[in-house]
């Protein structure tokens, strides 16, 4: 596709100037110039919908839930568990109770290791992917070392693909009881074959996880299209505030695993001798939750449903396609992987110069990308890199902007070799 | 490599390349400022000298007969430096360096193998803790930092290095080396 052609589909996709103004950040200049933000992947900017959700709570209708018997208490209850219902909407999940609110993704994966590993037996087995972010290896690392398990690790093809015949021999003596991957790598882009996946996995009598942080921005997520018994993710790479996370499960896997933290909201009685748990998804939601973070979720989930994920994914793989046009260009440059499905995530590498000088001096030209490892070493090692530099997209990213950083890697790379 | 691709910094914008390109390090020996001369940036930070000595550092390799070697490495980023020293009496008589990283990193290795070659053990530790001391912004406030042993000379291309927090490790990698090499000299 032609450049101008790109920024036409772009633009019929979705009106981005319109998004853009919504996002008061992206009118920010870095080092006096037009912040160009291409870091997404690792935390996306708010709209006004989620800020003015968040500061209209704070402002005029804000309680403790749950417990209290006032009004206000009432009414900040009912906007919390508003969000339960529109979260199990936006998965496609078939109950609300099995929606289970947590600090973040990497939590969520805790609460899984912790709570289902609990039903694990020593010679049981995890599988996880070698493109997992450290958010799903180092739980299942901690269960192996406290359980007794065995956590085995399905390979990768070299174009950055789960190896699936692989996966299929790591599961063929019948001890996997989870398989947990990635649903979008967020180093290689890659969109793993998750309904696949999921056939492989439940025919050797595993559960199957999928780790959505990145790809629940990008594409419609239908946990029950999929066969998933597991799945995550994260509010701050979906438009919305930190410090809030989903966890889905089936209820009866909820139902059948021990609760994760202790204390308040938990319990149905508690004795000096015993306590019992609330039901599900109470019995996983202990402590004073983010009540604010769960209502700017709710915010995030209404924006983005309005714009419609149709148009969120040809806007995504239009940039993608017009960004790999562009970078294949760049003298030197090597995109890291070529998997059959990507979302709008490319990590790169360019000659001999390192990412960090490449991230610092692209932000000095106000371009902000992310450099580094990731969270992802092993995957590093197996590609035989200690870092990459990664440019990532989201619903307000312009072609021009992936322009302005194919032109100053070019500029880098004249700099530097 | 070469050096050409020096003089095409010149960016579309207008007041400053956007590299924050300083056109000459403290001693820098021979520097192209053909060019240049509009690219200067007060938040210099790839220092000519720097990318200079990124892209052919004088200190690299190994010594035959090392006295005493360190390491330093950032799980951060995968940087890694091992620094080997030969010592004449309490002096530092020759100094080695095998650095994988950035330039800031291969740059601070080899400007810092420069500066300590020649020192004792005390006035490298000295040295080191100098060097620290300017990238958090305290350069300057010994009397005596101006002396011939204890004047950072060529280290002050770093910095411009007080306003990027995050890179500080790399600059600072070397010198964690160094001390690690330093602490198994007997003096």
């Amino acid at each position: 596709m032609t450049e101008a052609a790109t920024r036409e589909k772009s633009r019929q996709d979705l009106d981005v100037a319109a998004i853009r103004q919504q996002f008061p950040i992206l009118s920010q200049t870095v080092h006096d110039r037009p912040l160009v933000f291409l870091d997404s992947a690792a935390s996306a900017q708010k709209p006004d919908a989620v800020i003015d959700a968040m500061t209209h709570t704070m402002r005029g209708q804000y309680a403790n839930i749950h417990r209290g018997l006032h009004w206000m208490s009432e009414r900040t209850t009912e906007a919390y568990e508003a969000v339960r219902d529109q979260v199990a909407h936006f998965l496609n999940a078939p109950s609300r109770d099995e929606i289970i609110f947590t600090r973040n993704s990497t939590e969520a994966i805790n609460l899984v290791a912790h709570s289902f590993g609990a039903l694990l037996k020593p010679g049981q087995a995890v599988v996880i992917s070698e493109m997992e972010h450290h958010a799903n290896l180092i739980p299942w690392q901690m269960l192996r070392d406290r359980a007794g398990i065995e956590l085995r690790v399905a390979p990768i093809t070299e174009a950055g693909d789960i190896d699936l015949d692989a996966l299929q021999g790591l599961l063929a003596d019948g001890k996997v009881a989870l398989v947990a991957v990635t649903h979008m790598s967020n180093v290689l882009g890659t969109v793993t074959p998750a309904k696949r996946i999921a056939e492989i996995a439940h025919a050797a009598g595993a559960q199957v996880l999928f780790d959505g942080s990145q790809f629940v921005v990008h594409r419609k997520t239908d946990v029950q299209a999929l066969g998933a018994d597991f799945y995550t993710f994260t509010g701050h790479k979906l438009y919305g505030p930190t410090g809030i996370g989903v966890l889905w499960a089936r209820k009866a896997l909820l139902e059948a695993m021990p609760p994760f933290l202790g204390g308040g909201d938990m319990i149905s009685t508690v004795t000096f001798e015993k306590s019992t748990w609330a039901n599900v998804p109470h019995k996983f939601e202990a402590g004073t939750p983010a009540i604010i973070e769960t209502i700017g979720l709710g915010a995030a989930i209404s924006w983005v449903e309005a714009i419609g994920f149709e148009a969120i994914a040809a806007h995504e793989a239009a940039l993608t396609a017009h960004a790999l046009t562009r970078l294949a260009d760049v003298p030197g440059l090597k995109v890291i992987g070529q998997p059959k499905e990507r979302g709008g995530v490319i990590s790169f590498t360019m000659d001999d110069v390192h990412p960090h000088d490449i991230a610092t001096l692209l932000d000095r030209n106000g371009v902000a990308v992310r450099a580094g490892h990731h969270c992802a070493e092993p995957l590093m090692r197996r590609l035989g890199l200690s870092a990459t530099a990664r440019a990532s997209f989201g619903v307000y990213t312009l072609p021009e902007e992936i322009d302005t950083l194919v032109d100053t890697l070019v500029r880098i790379r004249n700099f530097f070799v | 490599m070469t050096t050409s691709g020096a003089n095409s910094l010149a960016a579309p914008h207008p007041e400053a390349n956007g590299f924050g390109v300083r056109s000459a390090g403290v001693t820098s020996p021979e520097v192209h400022t053909s060019g240049n001369s509009t690219l200067a940036d007060s938040g210099a930070l790839y220092d000519r000298l720097i990318v200079e000595r990124a892209r052919t550092p004088q200190y690299a390799g190994r010594l035959e007969q090392a006295d005493a070697q360190g390491e330093g490495k950032n799980p951060l980023c995968g940087d890694k430096t091992r620094v080997e020293l030969q010592m004449m009496d309490t002096h530092i008589s020759q100094i080695r360096h095998q650095t994988r990283g950035c330039a800031i990193c291969l740059a601070a290795a080899d400007l810092m193998a420069e500066r300590v070659t020649g020192l004792t053990v005390l006035q490298a530790r000295d040295m080191s803790h100098r060097f620290s001391a300017m990238l958090v912004g305290d350069s300057g406030s010994a009397p005596d930092a101006h002396t011939e042993t204890s004047a950072l000379g060529p280290l002050e291309a770093f910095a411009p290095l007080r306003a990027h927090r995050a890179r500080h490790r790399c600059a600072e990698l070397p010198w964690v080396a160094l001390k690690e090499a330093l602490s198994h000299v007997d003096v």
